[in-house]
């Protein structure tokens, strides 16, 4: 898998159907692991989704006292494996994005495995598949190189030059997440 | 013919022991592509796969089709005819329930002649079953009352697109060719919430510099990544589009040549605009002259545009005018007939646009042909077996039916596919004609608040159990493939037709065995009218993407842009609009000092009879619930999370408060999707669109109380 996870907040209108989606693949028994927040709904209809970064070196399995999470060999971070797991709820307190959430009822965490099952074989995780603005995308990392080349030229096409001061508002809004 | 349709090269994940079947989703009119996926061994529908190759939606779901399987085999499908015992609902048999329907049809009838029985239909279904729900109540009941949910859908669109264009397709060009768009002007729609899955068409265009303008009361989640957002009036949009017009004029934007040899009224319109300055405009819409100047500025320079509409524009007392106004701005930039150009209607329901077509409307018959015009009542009555003079009269609009069962012309009605209980305006004035009726008969396959007046509840299946066609939002026809048996004794809209044709007497005229047939019998009955559908075949929708109405011969491509040589009119141009602008029903008064406008969520589709069962989607958005700005709500002590007293004219309800500055501070904003007590159209205004006959859910006067 040379697949990248694509995100750009900007264009999240909101709908949850990643969330919706997460909850039909086949691995994550009908329990979603991203979620989508409003920025501030009082100020504007901003929202954005958020689901796992898949880390290098992730805070989650860094702070499993069991060893319990486990990483692919192309990079996923996959959710705690059910023998392993001590229910200690480390990994949810560690993780800076809030993705790892906790089964009180089955006692073991779940997270996003970027649909394991799926994204192995190359096809597109559920919530990149449904994402009706492409504010979620699974890309190839040369497209993602382009996509961020092209934001730059638009801002020159549009007549927007940085100035000493403000560069960071032109810098691309978006991030990849990289599995590889 | 393969249930699991996959161009080369596109894979999908097909787990051990299932299968996938091709088909569409059931809600809006995007027709978003799906594969259902299917137990191989018990049948059973179990999840939903992306169809990564349907080239107007690429895969794409909102949360609405993504969870749309869930009420296949959801525990509240009603599985056996009900009846109305002592108040209650009894579970009975076919038989039992169709002797009853056919006691008390005939009886009425008898008595109170053939338009005693009125039947109310819905555009949530096949080409195949809209056609049928029309020749039933003209050929098996014999009544002239007939009429359609797309009267609160689509029917201003169509008023509009009929005085200028001639036809009425709701999308003049094909969606994919958005992408090559400059610059789009939406008016009245929240595509991202009420069509999320077009939204990725604006930003292909985008992405190569396309400009977006909209013009909405509230900044929606469309709104927001506008260029420029025009944040108007409720109310108030020919005012809007004669001011964008007369800046048109004035700065030279108009294409002289395309509106002088295709367009009629253009002098006439000249002079009708020439007042409506961006001061005056700014004056009525309360939007700020800048933004006014720069959008037709920017829709003016635009090369290639789009103006697209939705029910914000439609669902008002001038809806047929705003459409044509709208549309005239098009005309005046000559982008209608072109590459990338045109103008779009949103279509909200899933088959609002084949739905309209086909005689399901008062005064229509199929193939867009006009119950009035003596050539075409005799080519159907032929097609149908019956004499001429046996075909009745255009009958009235769905409201209005409701004004006819307090006249006492109308006894009993059969509601199918329809629930004007939640979805109509007034709804109190609603309830009390569905108990003023004698006899109530709803096919529905859940029990909605329609249905609970019922006197029989007769169970039909869900989209996944039947076959047959529907035409989206671009005019593309395509095709809806039976995923699972029927559930329980349930039995599909068209088999329920055929039965109480039968128990008429009338079975001759319905000897149908499968979909397919409905759908040679319907291509005949719409050859040579506007929406032709000869040429269609279910094997051409397969191997051509779906295919474009008008196609009148298997030979013919079909058309996806229309207007290319000439219009629908009978001398081929295009009358352009001239028409003032006029009040909404009801403007703020002392007493009732705020306008109140309607709406949807993402959540819920329509009268919420589906999405409010699906369990994420109620965890979603649970409730109705005021919008305001903290402006507004600061004069009446309001914060987030308290409960306000809602009034109009008809009546009250309370509602939560979520205040956000990103609505107009002098208008409150509720869904609709619930109903009884919770139904905002308690609240809403009936006053008719005197072409369409639409309501004017968008704007009424409303006051405000802190509880």
């Amino acid at each position: 898998m040379n697949k990248i996870m694509y995100l750009e907040f900007e264009r999240c209108i909101g709908c949850r159907s990643c969330q919706a989606a997460c909850r039909e693949c086949g691995d994550h028994d009908a329990k979603e692991r991203n979620y989508v927040e409003y920025v501030d709904f009082m100020e504007s209809r901003q929202t954005y989704p958020m689901l796992c970064m898949q880390c290098k070196d992730p805070a989650c399995a860094r702070v499993c006292p069991a060893n319990a999470i486990q990483i692919t060999e192309e990079g996923v971070v996959l959710s705690a494996m059910e023998e392993k797991c001590i229910g200690c709820r480390n990994c949810t307190f560690g993780c800076p994005f809030g993705i790892p959430k906790f089964d009180f009822e089955e006692n073991k965490m779940y997270k996003c495995d970027m649909c394991y099952d799926r994204s192995k074989h190359d096809i597109a995780p559920m919530c990149a598949s449904v994402c009706p603005s492409d504010a979620i995308r699974f890309i190839d990392y040369d497209e993602m190189q382009a996509l961020r080349r092209k934001r730059t030229q638009m801002n020159l096409v549009e007549g927007k030059k940085p100035q000493e001061g403000n560069k960071w508002q032109y810098v691309p809004e978006f991030f990849g997440v990289y599995s590889d | 013919m393969s249930q699991y349709l996959v161009k080369d090269g596109v894979k999908n994940l097909i787990k051990p022991g299932e299968k996938l079947i091709t088909t569409h989703c059931c809600y809006c009119g995007m027709q978003c592509g799906m594969h259902i996926r299917v137990n191989e061994k018990s049948g059973k529908v179990v999840g939903v796969e992306p169809r990564y190759d349907w080239p107007v939606t690429m895969g794409k779901m909102c949360p609405k089709g993504v969870t749309a399987y869930q009420t296949v085999e959801h525990k509240d499908r009603i599985l056996k005819p009900l009846i109305k015992k002592n108040g209650t609902f009894v579970e009975s048999s076919w038989e039992e329930a169709l002797d009853l329907i056919e006691k008390n049809f005939k009886r009425l009838q008898a008595e109170y002649g053939k338009d005693s029985i009125s039947v109310f239909g819905g555009v949530s279904m096949t080409n195949e079953k809209c056609y049928l729900v029309g020749k039933y109540a003209r050929v098996a009941l014999g009544t002239r009352y007939i009429d359609y949910n797309g009267r609160f859908c689509m029917s201003s669109a169509a008023g509009g697109a009929l005085a200028t264009l001639g036809i009425d397709r709701g999308s003049t060009l094909p969606w994919p060719e958005l992408e090559h768009s400059d610059c789009f002007f939406i008016a009245g729609s929240n595509t991202a919430e009420c069509h999320p899955t077009s939204i990725q068409w604006f930003w292909r265009a985008k992405d190569k510099g396309a400009k977006l303008i909209v013009a909405d009361p509230r900044e929606t989640p469309t709104a927001r990544v506008a260029d420029v957002h025009l944040d108007l009036k409720p109310g108030t949009d020919s005012a809007l589009a004669n001011g964008i017009m007369h800046i048109l004029v004035k700065e030279g934007y108009v294409d002289e040549e395309y509106v002088k040899s295709r367009c009629n009224n253009y002098g006439e319109l000249k002079d009708s605009i020439k007042h409506w300055t961006p001061d005056y405009t700014s004056q009525i819409t309360g939007v700020a002259v800048e933004k006014i100047i720069k959008a037709a500025h920017i829709y003016g320079m635009s090369p290639r545009s789009v103006v697209m509409f939705a029910r914000g524009v439609e669902q008002q007392s001038k809806g047929v005018d705003n459409v044509s106004l709208y549309t005239s701005m098009a005309l005046l930039r000559g982008q209608i007939g072109k590459f990338a150009s045109g103008v779009a209607t949103f279509t909200g329901q899933g088959n609002g646009q084949g739905g309209r077509e086909h005689g399901q409307k008062a005064d229509l018959l199929p193939g867009y042909r006009k119950l009035t015009d003596p050539e075409a009542v005799k080519y159907i009555s032929k097609v149908w077996g019956i004499e001429p003079k046996d075909m009745p009269k255009p009958g009235v609009s769905a409201y209005e039916m409701f004004d006819e069962i307090q006249k006492g012309s109308i006894r009993a009605m059969h509601v199918i596919c329809s629930n004007p209980a939640v979805s109509a305006p007034n709804t109190e004035h609603i309830w009390a004609g569905f108990k003023k009726l004698d006899f109530l008969v709803v096919s529905d396959f859940f029990l909605s608040e329609t249905a609970e007046f019922a006197d029989v509840v007769l169970p039909t299946t869900t989209w996944a159990e039947d076959e047959g066609t529907t035409t989206n939002l671009e005019g593309r026809v395509i095709r809806i493939r039976k995923v699972c048996e029927p559930l329980g004794e349930s039995k599909t809209d068209w088999e329920i037709m055929r039965d109480i044709a039968i128990r008429m007497g009338k079975g001759k005229h319905f000897p149908y065995q499968n979909a397919r047939e409905i759908f040679e019998e319907f291509r005949v009955a719409t050859k040579g009218g506007k929406a032709d559908y000869y040429g269609i075949t279910w094997e051409r929708i397969d191997k051509e993407d779906g295919v474009f109405w008008p196609c009148p011969s298997e030979d013919h491509p079909g058309t996806p842009t229309m207007f290319k040589e000439k219009f629908g009119t009978p001398d081929g141009k295009a009358n352009l609009a001239v028409v003032d602008w006029k009040e909404p029903g009801e403007y703020p008064t002392l007493e009732y000092p705020h306008i109140l406008t309607t709406g949807r969520v993402v959540f819920h589709y329509l009268s919420g009879n589906q999405t409010r069962r699906v369990d994420f989607l109620m965890e979603q958005c649970p409730l109705p619930y005021a919008e305001m700005h903290p402006e507004l709500a600061s004069h009446y002590n309001l914060q987030n999370g308290d409960k306000v007293k809602l009034s109009t004219r008809r009546s009250h309800m309370t509602v939560d408060v979520k205040l956000t500055k990103a609505i107009r501070n002098d208008t409150v904003f509720v869904p609709y999707h619930w109903g009884k007590e919770l139904a905002v159209n308690q609240l809403t205004n009936p006053c008719l669109d005197p072409t369409s006959r639409m309501p004017e859910f968008k704007v009424c006067a409303v006051k405000i109380e802190k509880v």
